[in-house]
């Protein structure tokens, strides 16, 4: 998989800006290498501060040779590259990280994301639709927040839609709709990615039922495995071990993980 | 135009260029090599190595700040005999001028790797970490008392003909002080300085950004304070410092060159510039030719007061 894939420094020209919710944008840009990543991977992105940004794939056209990079306007580094307009050139380190692998076309899938985790999900979604259809689940703050909604629905697929407020689709979290699932597909296998409290839930939903495969987000250094900052607590063979978000990672089995 | 960028240091140890990767930003190497010709660096001083394995700090490790970087890691490592079956190998195949970085929690565990390493092919030099902020027994209290300083370096010694450089913290009022009683240790050569104790404050949890709580701070933020160190430092001992903190082009790495170091390590920067070790080798040259520098040897400690520049070691 990823080891074998290349991952460069890139860079690559913004091709289009666009404002898909408030405070999150999604830059689409030209790369022929980064093109190549598999869902879940991400690119890292540098901005005007000490560190890059790790920012996930939305969108993998490898035809066109163009990736699209959604995120949420959280800091300094995130408004920098929110105004990015057509034309300027991103510098980028990728694709990088393992991602999400093919489901299981025997069983049962589903896709839960939460806020601006759901972008890397509709990215697994659009890779292996030829193999599986998958259910997908949103969850948002609010109506405004649901992201990529409609971006399923053009592949086809039913989507669920959870609101803290209630204002659109069920009123509360993912877990609702994800366990009325669970309980209809036993069986089935989940990937999930969002919040960490999120995961942590999905995760605990899914033991002795799903296969849960989730998509970590840490605070991150180099971003290639060498500076160990982005690390996760996992079950190691004979005691607990940190694993690499940036390179073992960003996805896990769930059940690798301690919670 | 020909510009000696050669570097002679105690105990034979020489290096191509000044610019070594930093211990803790380049890992064991071959995460880099896919972005770095890591055999044209002056030298690799990898992450810090202990007897055995550490399982290092809580997330969050890194906060950035204004021009700078705090991290809590903890020195996560695999321990000394993991690193000589799985990692020293690759940078020995690399042609890497390797200089061990080794941490302990006791002055025997320094002793430990210390003469674990010691007559290991491929391994260079030692470099004594006794200046991590981020570990809670050992490693920066021994650094910021000189007896402690000199007790670690003294049981280095006693095991070991490798090149040994101590890693000073800033966190001390004098670090020449610190560098002296390391000197009379036996310490063949300073590195300095390791990162300066900070804290960040998540707004949005209501608590310290990282998990450790404290942290290191390295990156631009910290040069003034690195090249003060550095300054002090060579007036204060007789034997050769690599300095380091924030150093991001060839022209930091000059003055740290007229403030008396004698090569320097790059860290921080790497993680914006996979490729700028590289790209300050490459500038270096025309950097000291523009400045009437003939060599590396001729800029080190032009800045110091009425005195003639720290001799190398080497003879």
């Amino acid at each position: 998989m990823a080891d074998t894939m290349i991952s460069e420094q890139v860079l690559a020209p913004i091709v289009e800006n666009r404002a898909v919710a408030p405070d999150h944008v999604e830059l689409i840009i030209s790369s022929a290498v980064l093109s190549q990543a598999e869902p879940g991977q991400f690119a890292h992105i540098l901005t005007p501060g000490m560190l890059r940004r790790p920012v996930s794939f939305s969108r993998i056209d490898q035809e066109n040779g163009q990736v699209g990079l959604m995120f949420q306007i959280v800091g300094d580094g995130t408004r920098w590259l929110a105004e990015r307009r057509h034309g300027e050139v991103l510098d980028i380190l990728g694709p990088l990280g393992h991602g999400f692998a093919a489901p299981d076309p025997t069983k049962p899938w589903c896709l839960v994301g939460g806020g601006v985790g759901v972008p890397p999900l509709y990215a697994a979604a659009a890779r292996y639709l030829h193999r599986s259809r998958p259910d997908v689940i949103i969850g948002a703050r609010t109506a405004d927040w649901v992201l990529m909604a409609q971006d399923f629905k053009d592949l086809g697929l039913d989507v669920t839609v959870a609101t803290d407020d209630g204002t659109a689709g069920h009123a509360g979290t993912v877990m609702g709709p994800l366990e009325t699932w669970l309980q209809d597909h036993p069986d089935g296998q989940v990937f999930a990615c969002g919040p960490t409290p999120m995961l942590a839930a999905v995760s605990a939903a899914c033991e002795g039922r799903a296969t849960a495969y989730v998509a970590l987000e840490q605070r991150m250094g180099c971003g290639i495995g060498a500076c160990l900052a982005c690390v996760v607590k996992a079950h190691g063979k004979e005691h607990a071990e940190y694993r690499r978000v940036c390179t073992e990672g960003p996805v896990f089995a769930a059940k690798e993980l301690i919670w | 135009m020909v510009i000696d960028v050669s570097v002679s240091l105690p105990r034979g140890l020489t290096l191509k260029n000044p610019v070594i990767a930093a211990s803790g930003t380049f890992g064991f190497g071959p995460e880099y090599s896919r972005y770095v010709d890591i055999g044209a660096l002056g030298g690799v001083s990898v992450k810090g190595v202990s007897p055995e394995p550490w399982l290092g700090n809580p997330t969050p490790r890194v906060w950035e700040t204004p021009l700078g970087l705090l991290n809590s890691i903890g020195l996560q490592n695999p321990g000394m005999d993991v690193f000589l079956q799985e990692d020293l190998p690759f940078l020995r195949d690399q042609n890497a001028v390797v200089i061990v970085n080794i941490i302990g929690h006791t002055v025997d565990e320094y002793a430990q790797v210390a003469a674990r390493m010691n007559h290991e092919p491929g391994v260079a030099a030692l470099e004594v970490n006794i200046s991590c902020p981020n570990i809670k027994e050992g490693g920066m209290s021994f650094g910021q008392d000189p007896d402690q300083a000199y007790a670690v370096m003294k049981a280095v010694r006693q095991v070991t003909d490798l090149p040994v450089m101590v890693k000073l913290s800033p966190n001390v009022t004098y670090p020449g002080l610190i560098a002296q009683a390391v000197e009379a240790a036996g310490a063949d050569m300073i590195s300095a300085i390791n990162t300066l104790v900070g804290l960040a404050i998540d707004i949005k949890h209501r608590r310290p950004a990282l998990g450790g709580v404290t942290g290191g701070l390295s990156g631009p933020a910290i040069k003034p304070v690195a090249l003060r160190v550095v300054y002090e430092v060579a007036q204060s001992v007789n034997i050769p410092i690599i300095g380091m903190g924030g150093i991001a082009t060839a022209t930091d790495v000059l003055e740290f060159l007229l403030a008396g170091a004698q090569a320097v390590m790059v860290g921080t920067v790497t993680f914006q510039y996979p490729k700028r070790m590289n790209e300050i080798i490459e500038a270096l040259p025309q950097v000291l030719h523009e400045y009437g520098f003939a060599s590396v040897r001729d800029a080190v400690g032009q800045a110091l007061p009425g005195r003639a520049p720290i001799r190398g070691g080497g003879q």
